[in-house]
């Protein structure tokens, strides 16, 4: 620290430029609202005054323009999937998706017999975390989000990628 | 003087109900004239009471009386053979149900809907039935009387590779719907429809996933769909 130190005010943050991104995205990560099936209820109640997702920076968007994380939540059939394949393209970069619910991550109970169901939505999308349950209650939804805001949070956009 | 009042009365209130309404008119005194009009109101009133709970009585014997000697699937297959002895199968029909060949099947429905002894005015239910791989596939039509009060179940089966049956869509509107799930899941050909078009699955949906041997498509869209054979079998 030596050529910084003790040389600014106290309303004065130094921190590095892609440490400031990560943190400003993290806390403001927007959802796209849309439900497929039971799961957007639980994701209703989530966002509803009980548990209140606004408290750690969550607003239901309902346009994919405006929204930075899609919450997958309910079944996906195969005649829905083109359509979540389009809305996830809508949306505007950095984006990210949460699959809610054990139809979203692997046909839950459909898993087997059901002919027109998606075995899992990220054949379609990539998917950043995953939420088991069926439906997950609240709680496990809101789990699920916050370790998003870490993954969000440990990203290096500014950092070139060696590889 | 009360007795001879209320003999008074009486004999008003008779005389008025057979029709002659002078006598209680005619009474002088205020107080009795009214005392025997409130009389014959009470009066009619209780005879539509008994006049009514007399034709109620004779309504439910009627109806206990047809329900012992036959269901009303017999009732009606017996309307149906009178009239169309040709297309009813007598052999495969039970006291359930009724099974009809195809081809008249528009005008059976229409006398069905409008026939005085029939009046079904409501077609609940078009089920669609793939009985395995060697038999035919199968229609049911589930049809119910508001006005009657009776049910009917009618059965149709068509071959499995030519697959037709005529469309009650215009006989019944609520037939429109039925029979494009149907459509959509047997792949049951309603001819007559004015849309016969899939109704749940999207409308490029390779075959029909109600039938026995229906087989899983492999791709939709791009879309890898895995058969997943392990597990529960």
């Amino acid at each position: 620290m030596g050529v910084f130190e003790n040389k600014f005010q106290d309303n004065v943050v130094v921190a590095s430029l892609d440490k400031l991104l990560g943190w400003a995205r993290s806390t403001s990560p927007w959802f796209f609202q849309f439900g497929l099936a039971c799961c957007a209820i639980e994701m209703m109640a989530t966002a509803a005054s009980r548990h209140d997702l606004m408290r750690i920076g969550m607003i239901p968007r309902s346009s994919p323009r405006q929204a930075d994380v899609m919450i997958v939540a309910g079944t996906v059939t195969l005649k829905m999937a083109l359509r979540v394949k389009k809305l996830y393209e809508q949306m505007a970069n950095p984006k990210y998706v949460i699959s809610m619910g054990s139809c979203a991550t692997s046909g839950g109970p459909y898993w087997q017999h059901g002919y027109h169901v998606l075995k899992g939505v990220d054949l379609v999308v990539p998917v950043d975390v995953y939420v088991p349950g069926c439906p997950p209650r609240p709680e496990a939804l809101i789990e699920g989000l916050l370790k998003l805001q870490e993954k969000i949070q440990s990203e290096r956009p500014l950092t070139r990628k060696t590889a | 003087m009360t007795d001879n009042l209320e003999q008074l009365i009486k004999e008003a209130v008779e005389k008025a109900l057979e029709g002659d309404m002078d006598a209680i008119n005619n009474i002088e005194d205020r107080v009795t004239r009214s005392k025997a009009k409130a009389a014959l109101v009470k009066a009619k009133r209780e005879a539509v009471k008994e006049k009514t709970e007399a034709s109620l009585d004779d309504n439910s014997e009627s109806v206990s009386d047809s329900k012992k000697d036959k269901t009303s699937n017999e009732h009606i297959a017996e309307l149906l053979i009178q009239q169309f002895p040709d297309d009813i199968n007598k052999e495969l029909s039970s006291n359930e149900h009724i099974q009809i060949q195809p081809k008249n099947w528009l005008i059976i429905s229409i006398y069905l809907r409008d026939d005085p002894g029939c009046l079904f005015d409501s077609l609940q239910c078009i089920t669609g039935v793939d009985l395995g791989e060697e038999s035919d596939l199968e229609v049911r039509y589930n049809l119910h009387s508001m006005t009657h009060r009776h049910a009917v179940e009618i059965r149709i089966s068509c071959p499995r590779n030519k697959a037709k049956v005529p469309s009650v869509e215009s006989i019944w509107r609520i037939g429109d719907w039925f029979e494009r799930e149907t459509y959509d899941m047997y792949g049951i050909e309603f001819e007559g429809h004015r849309d016969l078009k899939r109704i749940l699955l999207p409308e490029d949906w390779e075959g029909w996933p109600l039938r026995k041997d229906y087989e899983v498509q492999e791709t939709y869209h791009g879309i890898i769909v895995p058969k997943v054979k392990e597990g529960w079998e």
